[in-house]
């Protein structure tokens, strides 16, 4: 099989995914660098609106074509003028009439929906044995979402792993969690498939946390929360808020778009969206800013566990029986490297 | 806190048959359609799924397009002496049945490597269908020798002669037995073995390759239990240690590990009782394994660190496992 990796690529990372890189909107006639699986990814649009990623390193010397420029659909080398159309080909060098033999860099399958921009970093001709996961609220009508991006100094199984405990969230962010999940946790079910997760949890009526309340206009409500969290692939999460209260149904979506950067780093695309106070630009910005500091608080306990791990090592962890999920989770991905035949080692949070 | 403890179980699913197709002699090929909209959870190479038919409980490999979201797709082959099984679905199932369906599981998984011999015998084509599919995919060598009654009795031979000479037919009545020391005489490097069929076929081709090749490099499904005979003394009994949970048990001769833990009100993955399917497999703390499975390899059950608890037993006075 060809090499098809990104150069200096982590090797307990799963190759065999497609990963959201960006959002259809960040990516246009302009030249996108993004690192993921231990690579540089260049990232454009062609002049037909078709989404190119190619190798972000110059097959002539180090530097990133990302530093250089796009001239139609074909991108020149900042440094050395090399010029690589959209399958990675070198199609001219300045210096000499023919083309080097063979001078290419990678070119990666690319797929577009939802708003996402998902490129698959592993073997070309595998991409289309695998499918991307729906995520049909990101776009349709009816809802209204916010999101942003962070960069997190921590491996992405951990994150994963920090999903899948949904009894981590009231000792992480206690004010957005719903009044019952900190006194009374009710039971959870897990639903397991060979590649899937699927956590379920109904809570019985409790008041609605202020700002919910808030938005949906009714003060001092109770609402019955069921919540629904599914790992897809070790790109994505998604998590299903259903709040039934007085007046009706309130859905918001929790979409985690994770990419491991390399075996230690990761980046998360969060996007929360919900199918109430769309209109209301207010809810949109408190929101935001909400569900931001929640996001930053996970990365900050994520890049702490990480310290504990890079400093001290993996140790013995003691399981109890509501990490099912996440040690399901850690198997899951465990298996999509031994597949792969990447090298790994069986160590706790350390893929 | 209150108590917390996950109830665990697998996806599970009310499918349609969307068609029926006889694919070979005896052989029925299914398209369970998913009705509601939520579609199906995906798969790998080598994935298999319960059918709940009647009052049994059949495993079946997926043999359909892994990208598929709206249906799974089986095939069947009426058993000369069926357990029922594949009798139900000869005789019961018809187009607009509707069959709940559980998982996809894999034990069978498609591990990377640069060069594949795939050998199958009569209905174990199917769990090597995907897998074909994804070998040529990925660019690597791969040969399938494909042994059957006869040409007729052998599913998807047209789409399988698609791929010229990377397969070699072999039905018994025109060539006889798959000539195995031919395919595998010589070893090849970074090459894996996948091998799916009848247990005279399985037998042959594990003592063929504990023989020649590295340890690791055969894979292999079976689709019945391999005779595990319990000791001439008797089963014993041993205590059982749940880790995670914090509990301590008994185990009687007369009882399964599996019917401990569910008596004892945990939560535990189980499907076929027969150590044939891995749903039930945990992991091994402490104690020595009595394996009487068909999933583990030999290696896997040498290490000694997971067993099937519906068949499996101890051979030491303690077990412990990770639960």
């Amino acid at each position: 099989m060809s090499s098809t990796r990104p150069p200096g690529a982590a090797g307990a990372v799963p190759t065999d995914c497609w990963y959201a890189l960006a959002a259809s909107a960040e990516v246009d006639r302009r030249l996108l660098a993004v690192r993921a699986l231990g690579g540089p990814v260049l990232l454009f649009r062609t002049q037909a609106g078709r989404v190119v990623a190619l190798e972000d390193r110059c097959a002539h010397r180090a530097y990133p074509l990302s530093a250089g420029a796009l001239d139609g659909d074909t991108v020149r080398c900042g440094l050395c003028g090399f010029v690589y159309d959209s399958d990675g080909r070198c199609v001219s060098v300045p210096t000499q009439s023919r083309v080097p033999f063979g001078a290419h860099v990678a070119a990666y399958p690319t797929l577009e929906g939802d708003g996402l921009v998902w490129v698959w970093l592993g073997e070309p001709g595998r991409a289309r044995l695998h499918r991307v996961p729906e995520l049909p609220w990101l776009t349709e009508p009816g809802w209204a979402t916010v999101g942003g991006t962070v960069g997190i100094e921590a491996g992405f199984l951990l994150l994963h792993e920090n999903f899948a405990d949904v009894t981590q969230v009231p000792f992480v962010a206690p004010e957005i969690a719903p009044a019952a999940l900190a006194d009374a946790p009710p039971p959870l079910e897990v639903i397991l498939t060979e590649t899937t997760v699927e956590l379920g949890r109904a809570f019985p009526a409790s008041p609605l946390p202020d700002w919910q309340a808030q938005m949906l206009g009714v003060a001092e409500a109770q609402g019955a929360t069921v919540q629904r969290a599914f790992f897809h692939s070790p790109a994505v999460w998604t998590d299903h808020w259903d709040v039934e209260h007085d007046a009706g149904t309130a859905r918001m979506r929790f979409t985690q778009l994770v990419t491991p950067v390399d075996g230690r780093r990761s980046r998360l695309h969060w996007r929360v969206s919900r199918d109430f106070a769309i209109d209301d630009p207010t809810a949109g910005e408190r929101m935001h800013s909400m569900f931001g500091d929640y996001y930053e608080r996970v990365r900050a306990a994520m890049e702490t566990a990480q310290a504990v791990l890079d400093l001290d090592g993996p140790g013995p962890e003691v399981n109890v029986a509501a990490d099912v999920a996440a040690l399901r989770v850690r198997e899951i991905v465990h298996g999509m490297l031994a597949d792969e035949g990447q090298p790994f080692t069986r160590d706790p949070n350390r893929p | 806190m209150a108590e917390t403890r996950p109830t665990l179980r697998e996806h599970e699913a009310e499918l349609v048959v969307a068609s029926v197709t006889a694919v070979a002699e005896g052989v029925r090929e299914l398209r369970l359609a998913d009705q509601s909209g939520a579609g199906l959870p995906p798969w790998t190479p080598g994935a298999h799924v319960d059918l709940v038919l009647g009052g049994l409980v059949r495993q079946y490999s997926l043999c359909g397009d892994p990208t598929d979201a709206s249906s799974y797709t089986v095939a069947v082959l009426r058993e000369q002496e069926s357990r029922g099984g594949s009798a139900f679905v000869h005789d019961q199932l018809a187009e607009g049945s509707r069959v709940t369906v559980r998982g996809p599981r894999n034990h069978f998984p498609l591990v990377s490597a640069r060069s594949y011999r795939f050998i199958a015998g009569g209905i174990g084509i199917t769990p090597l269908l995907p897998m074909i599919a994804e070998a040529e995919a990925s660019g690597a060598e791969w040969h399938l020798t494909y042994g059957g009654r006869t040409r007729g009795s052998m599913a998807y031979t047209d789409l399988l002669a698609g791929y010229g000479e990377r397969v070699t037919f072999a039905p018994a009545d025109e060539v006889g037995l798959l000539d195995l020391d031919a395919i595998l005489g010589c070893p090849g490097s970074d090459t894996l073995v996948y091998c799916c069929g009848p247990e005279p076929l399985l037998a042959a081709v594990e003592a063929l390759c504990e023989r020649a090749w590295p340890p690791g490099a055969l894979h292999l499904e079976r689709f019945a239990a391999k005779a595990a005979e319990a000791p001439a003394t008797g089963e014993r009994a041993f205590e059982l240690v749940l880790a995670g949970s914090g509990v301590t048990l008994q185990v009687p001769p007369d009882k399964s590990v599996f019917d401990v833990i569910q008596d004892a009100g945990i939560s535990v993955l189980g499907s076929c009782h027969e150590g044939i399917c891995g749903t039930c497999e945990q992991a091994v703390l402490e104690g020595e394994v009595d394996h009487r499975d068909s999933v583990l390899n030999e290696s896997e059950q040498a290490a000694n660190d997971a067993m099937m608890v519906c068949v499996s037993r101890c051979l030491s006075d303690r077990l412990v496992l990770d639960l």
